[in-house]
């Protein structure tokens, strides 16, 4: 048999042989295992995002109660206020009670705040000659703006940093040089939130 | 206009590396379709070899099979899938020839039944015919190395450079081999011709 006859013969029997398919069978099971993979591998790529986005959480919220702890602090120098629920947490100083609410014996500067706020009573914002200045302000002078209001039952005392020009919104006078500069101020503030005193610590 | 506006389906239009990752992500018509694209040379390349048509099955689905979870094997840059494929399919065949070492020699009893068929009657059968059934039975005598060969350059019509990846030999080896083959398969057949017209009628 010559090459040209064997490469004749090797064709035909090419053609046949690529007539020759895959058995159909294979297919169903090839699909199965396909669509398997499906399932097998989709609690991963589920579990996987929401991993990363419980973490992405958790950043988020250390971050934010980091600035917020962070904004505290430095904030907490600066003022500390109290109201009349909290006002022992935020002052040092005790509560105090007015004597003609409450006759209990209270502390010698609760009596003095009182006494003095009887003594300036008759102070009034529009006799700005008279108003204190910061200079006077070493002991707690009552605030011209509640000289209206009702006795104060109950007092807190509230120490704030403030610079000299505030004080001009509660009816007192402050010298030029004073305007811009930063005082530590003690408030004596009323049950109803109200101050009614106030006194220049330094 | 109906015939025209309708879609043909997307497996036809994919390439071999888009079936791939749809089979990856669990698509089981993209893995359906790359079966039909290239289950038939897998297997036919796996029966020829073999001999065996529950063997070349189990091997065809175990070659498609690693598809899936040999992912990172399939480098597309490197050679078509067909050509991995049928790599991958002669490395589990040499494994399976390898437990029957007495397969490498003696399989195709069928093929050998129709040759003396056709030295029991040749003249009611067309010489071509004659030729064709020689040939087939004259490969089956071959030694797998060489078999290989002419199954994939001549019965399958790949390049050489093709059936060269598959073998994961340099290209002059498959051209030698394929020369050794055919002489081989010359000798062999010569000898069944000379054979057959010498028997008396």
């Amino acid at each position: 048999m010559t090459d040209e006859q064997l490469d004749e013969v090797l064709e035909e029997l090419g053609r046949e042989h690529r007539a020759i398919s895959a058995p159909d069978s294979l297919q169903r099971v090839l699909y199965t295992a396909a669509e398997s993979r499906k399932s097998a591998s989709g609690k991963p790529r589920l579990q996987f995002p929401l991993a990363w986005v419980a973490v992405a959480i958790l950043l988020v919220v250390v971050t934010v109660a980091g600035a917020i702890w962070r904004s505290i602090q430095t904030h907490q120098p600066q003022t500390q206020q109290a109201h009349s629920g909290p006002a022992p947490k935020v002052s040092p100083r005790p509560r105090q009670s007015s004597p003609v609410a409450t006759p209990r014996s209270v502390g010698p500067k609760a009596e003095r705040v009182r006494a003095a706020v009887k003594a300036r009573a008759p102070l009034r914002p529009s006799s700005p000659p008279d108003a204190p200045t910061p200079s006077s302000l070493d002991t707690f002078v009552p605030l011209p703006a509640s000289e209206r209001l009702p006795t104060a039952a109950e007092l807190s005392i509230v120490r704030i940093r403030l610079r000299g020009s505030d004080l001009q919104q509660y009816g007192l006078q402050t010298p030029a040089d004073a305007l811009a500069q930063t005082m530590l101020a003690e408030f004596a503030v009323g049950e109803d939130g109200l101050p009614r005193a106030i006194r220049i610590v330094r | 206009m109906f015939e025209r506006l309708r879609r043909k389906p997307p497996e036809s239009e994919s390439t071999d590396e888009e079936l791939h990752r749809s089979a990856l992500a669990g698509c089981g018509e993209a893995m359906a379709a790359l079966y039909k694209r290239h289950g038939g040379l897998v297997y036919r390349f796996t029966l020829r070899m073999s001999g065996n048509p529950s063997v070349a099955e189990e091997i065809t689905q175990e070659v498609f099979l690693a598809l899936l979870t040999q992912i990172d094997r399939f480098d597309a840059t490197r050679g078509s899938l067909s050509t991995w494929l049928c790599g991958i399919a002669r490395r589990k065949l040499w494994k399976h020839l390898e437990h029957r070492k007495d397969a490498l020699f003696d399989f195709d009893g069928d093929a050998a039944a129709e040759l003396r068929c056709t030295k029991d009657g040749p003249a009611e059968l067309l010489l071509r015919q004659e030729a064709v059934f020689a040939v087939r039975a004259g490969m089956d005598e071959l030694p797998p190395l060489l078999r290989e060969v002419v199954i994939l350059c001549a019965l399958e019509e790949m390049s050489y450079e093709q059936v060269a990846r598959i073998l994961a030999v340099p290209v002059g080896t498959v051209r030698s081999r394929l020369h050794r083959a055919k002489a081989r398969l010359a000798g062999l057949l010569g000898a069944e011709m000379a054979d057959t017209e010498g028997e008396p009628r």
